[in-house]
């Protein structure tokens, strides 16, 4: 034992420790057999370099190699994005308008009909036959965009809002909110306005001033609100027929409704990978109602836009990836950077019909929908 | 009386303090990093909806400030004790519990980093990278190993690297190395430094950590072919006293040099040599010199002409090497990512490859010019083929260098500890003679 602690220690197997040098040289002479342990040694040695060196040049230094992962954890989404074509209820009608932008943000139908397109730094009014037929200059890229009964436009930009009128004079300019607030949608009913500041995760309600009036959504566990979860910015909102305010839960994959004063009132929407609940990270992007009070939702990523009742029971499709994205599935979010970015916006009009604003060929697509038979 | 030593250590602490310098104050030079440093477009996504994070795949995990701080008290400790176990109380037993202390410790619980041999690369990159800020910690690490080689020779080595004491331990059946031989790998060191100085300095990689050899067994996982040459190094290591430490370590080559203007250092015996050969083979390493006879007229005369004729070849040496590191731009340059991006892209217009890489797709939905992206590129080259001069131009003059010790005599009388080589592992201690009865006279005395 106390040999085994010597040769861990100082390394020399069976070593002992001559007291003169004549021993010294003793210890020197050759045992029989060292040759060919020797040898042996050598041999190990040398196999164990050869090996070394095999592994260096094996090396993947670059990592372009890959993972090495089977074709079981490749991303396709293929399946995904079939939808069944009994469940569309919807069919693209005339042809798309070209909204003249280099970079669309946002669409909203006027009360007289007209169409709405926000882009660049300006706002453009499209009339029934996509013919353009007015525009307002901006001085900032516009980011949402709410039209009100009288025709006052309400444009969010990046962290305030500006009210023009229809001919393109400024009405107002309200206060910043602050360089992290991000103003992705605005809604407009008689005396209020609702803006969504995904930035900061909260609604604010402004009287059409531009008086902030209320803060709604906060986290609050004593009122029963569980707070936004936005992921990437997109975070919608409307005001719906029954006087409450429809609000995008993205994280959680809901619409909330709100009472003007905060209070939350119920929710609908449920995470799933098939057609009739929502997936990914964080949608629906957007929403519109339609006159008889069902939704209508548009998702990004595997970019589908569908219908859902006023309870939130799924209904149908207006479009899938086939139908909105050139090429189809395949096409869709080839890595998460263009699956964050894309988010396609809606509108609806009282005929019922769906406009769908592509933000990366900028253009508006009509939906009708299916004659029955 | 100012020694060469202390112009050493104040220029080490002012390299340092200019590397945490110009890292800590550096404004944003560059596009990528000023995206880095640019505020947050949005704010972070946040998972509140059952969804439980996974376990960050960095290894180690970041620790607490106040942890990293501990670990460099836990280092200069430990130097501390190894310098006073080798120097005072000249005990390879606590030198042995020092270092198992020291492998498990720095090594299996903090995994291997942060440790000073990969620190160089932070230093170097953070003089080269001015938005590249070294934490203190790091240059501690770095630097406190070089101040202690310089006063107490290589006590780093003996019982502080996790690295040496993974291979001490599975040191079973040492065999010795010719010189010539273990002064010919000690090549691949030098090399290795240079690389690693200059893929550092290009932003191009950290190759010491890289292709640290031990490290996936300290974290129990890693690249299997790393896992493979880990193995490999301790199959070796069985044999051959810490391949890794004498033939390849970079750090190595830095404490060498240090050791060699040590204040004090290991010495095999306490007071005098008898000159009883007893400790001739004691040292794995080869790091026991033996006395030097004085060299005949004719060996001095033979040397004297060889040594001149070295010294002039020296500049053309290193001009060559210079010249031929310089032809290797377009290998070593690929290291470096924008260059194996600018290349993959090339492959891909001219249609000679087929499909598209993550990398040449995230590239082309930046919308950013190809052109521009060439032009990096060969910006890169170009930092490639100035460090290729200077890598091999270095490599020159260690060869050079090298040839030239051959042809200088060096008088020596004792048998003695190599200055540069001693690792300070105390393995000699006890094969002196002198030793054994300073120890027994202490034993008496206790008694």
């Amino acid at each position: 034992m106390v040999r085994n602690e010597i040769d861990l220690w100082h390394g020399h197997p069976g070593r002992v420790f001559p007291n003169h040098r004549q021993d010294a040289d003793a210890t020197k002479a050759v045992p029989p057999g060292a040759t060919t342990e020797n040898v042996l040694v050598g041999l190990l040695v040398g196999v164990a370099i050869i090996i070394c060196v095999v592994a260096v040049w094996r090396l993947d230094v670059t990592g372009e190699s890959g993972s090495g992962l089977g074709k079981q954890f490749t991303y396709d989404i293929k399946d995904m994005a079939k939808i069944d074509p009994n469940l569309i209820l919807y069919e693209e009608s005339g042809r798309p308008i070209s909204t003249g932008f280099a970079g669309s943000s946002a669409i909203v139908v006027g009360p007289e009909g007209s169409l709405y397109v926000a882009g660049d730094k300006a706002v453009h009014m499209f009339g029934e036959t996509g013919n353009l037929v007015g525009k307002v200059q901006l001085t900032d890229k516009p980011r949402s965009l709410a039209v009100s009964q009288a025709g006052e436009i309400y444009i969010g930009m990046r962290n305030h809002v500006e009210v023009y009128e229809r001919q393109g004079n400024q009405l107002a300019t309200w206060d910043s909110l602050g360089e992290k607030a991000v103003l992705t949608s605005i809604a407009v009913s008689k005396n209020d306005v609702f803006v969504a500041d995904a930035g900061n995760r909260i609604v604010l309600h402004y009287d059409t001033a531009g008086k902030l009036i209320n803060r709604i959504g906060a986290r609050d566990e004593d009122r029963n609100i569980p707070g936004f979860v936005i992921r990437s910015p997109y975070f919608d909102l409307a005001v719906a027929r029954d006087g409450l305010l429809r609000v995008v839960n993205p994280g959680r994959h809901r619409i909330e409704a709100y009472t003007f004063d905060g209070d939350l009132e119920f929710y609908w929407g449920q995470f799933s990978r098939s057609v009739e609940g929502f997936c990914g990270c964080c949608n629906p992007v957007n929403f519109a109602i339609l006159e008889d009070e069902s939704f209508v939702t548009c998702e990004k990523g595997l970019i589908r836009v569908k219908i859902y009742d006023v309870e939130g029971v799924f209904a149908g499709v207006v479009a899938g990836p086939e139908q909105l994205i050139e090429g189809g599935a395949a096409a869709v979010c080839e890595f998460p950077a263009q699956g964050q970015a894309v988010g396609f916006d809606i509108a609806v009009d009282a005929k019922g019909r769906v406009f769908v604003l592509d933000t990366v060929k900028n253009l508006v697509r009509v939906y009708s929908r299916k004659k029955a038979g | 009386m100012i020694r060469f030593g202390h112009i050493i250590i104040a220029t080490a602490v002012v390299v340092n303090l200019c590397a945490v310098v110009s890292g800590r104050h550096g404004l944003p030079a560059r596009e990528n990093t000023a995206k880095i440093a640019a505020p947050q477009r949005f704010p972070p996504p946040e998972f509140e909806s059952g969804y439980d994070l996974p376990p960050s795949p960095a290894a180690p995990h970041p620790r607490q400030s106040i942890y990293e701080y501990i670990d460099v008290a836990v280092l200069l400790a430990a130097l501390i004790l190894a310098s006073y176990l080798v120097l005072k109380m000249r005990s390879r037993r606590a030198i042995f519990v020092l270092m198992v202390f020291s492998l498990v410790y720095f090594g299996f619980w903090r995994k291997g980093c942060v440790c000073p041999i990969g620190a160089i690369q932070n230093i170097v990159l953070s003089i080269f990278d001015r938005d590249y800020a070294v934490p203190i910690t790091v240059s501690a690490f770095f630097l406190l190993p070089l101040i202690f080689t310089l006063f107490f020779g290589r006590v780093f080595c003996s019982a502080v690297c996790p690295l040496g004491a993974i291979q001490d331990l599975v040191l079973l059946r040492p065999v010795s190395v010719p010189d010539w031989l273990a002064s010919g790998l000690r090549v691949f060191a030098y090399l290795y430094l240079g690389l690693a100085v200059l893929f550092a300095a290009t932003g191009s990689a950290f190759l010491i950590c890289r292709y640290d050899p031990f490290v996936s067994f300290f974290r129990l996982s890693g690249n299997l072919n790393i896992l493979i040459i880990g193995a490999c190094f301790l199959v070796v290591g069985l044999f051959i006293g810490r391949p890794y430490c004498r033939f390849f370590c970079p750090y190595g080559v830095i404490l060498r040099q240090l050791s060699r203007l040590s204040r004090w250092r290991v010495t095999i015996t306490p007071d005098e040599c008898i000159g009883c050969r007893l400790c001739e083979d004691a040292c794995p390493f080869g790091a026991i010199r033996k006395p030097a006879d004085e060299w005949s007229a004719t060996e001095y005369v033979r040397g004297k002409k060889t040594l001149a004729l070295l010294i002039l070849l020296l500049p053309v040496l290193i001009l060559f090497c210079g010249w031929a590191g310089a032809r290797f731009k377009n290998v070593t340059s690929r290291m470096h990512s924008t260059v194996r991006l600018a290349e993959r892209i090339y492959l891909e217009e001219a249609g000679e490859v087929e499909g598209t890489t993550d990398a040449s797709l995230a590239f082309r939905a930046t919308g950013r010019e190809v052109k521009d992206l060439y032009e990096e590129a060969s910006g890169v080259r170009g930092q490639f083929a100035i460090g290729g001069w200077l890598l091999g131009g270095f490599m020159g003059l260690v060869i050079g260098v090298k040839l030239t010790a051959v042809s200088v005599w060096r008088q020596r009388t004792d048998y003695e500890a190599d200055r540069a080589g001693c690792l300070a592992c105390g393995r000699c201690f006890k094969h002196c003679p002198r030793e054994r009865l300073r120890l027994s006279k202490k034993d008496k005395a206790i008694s």
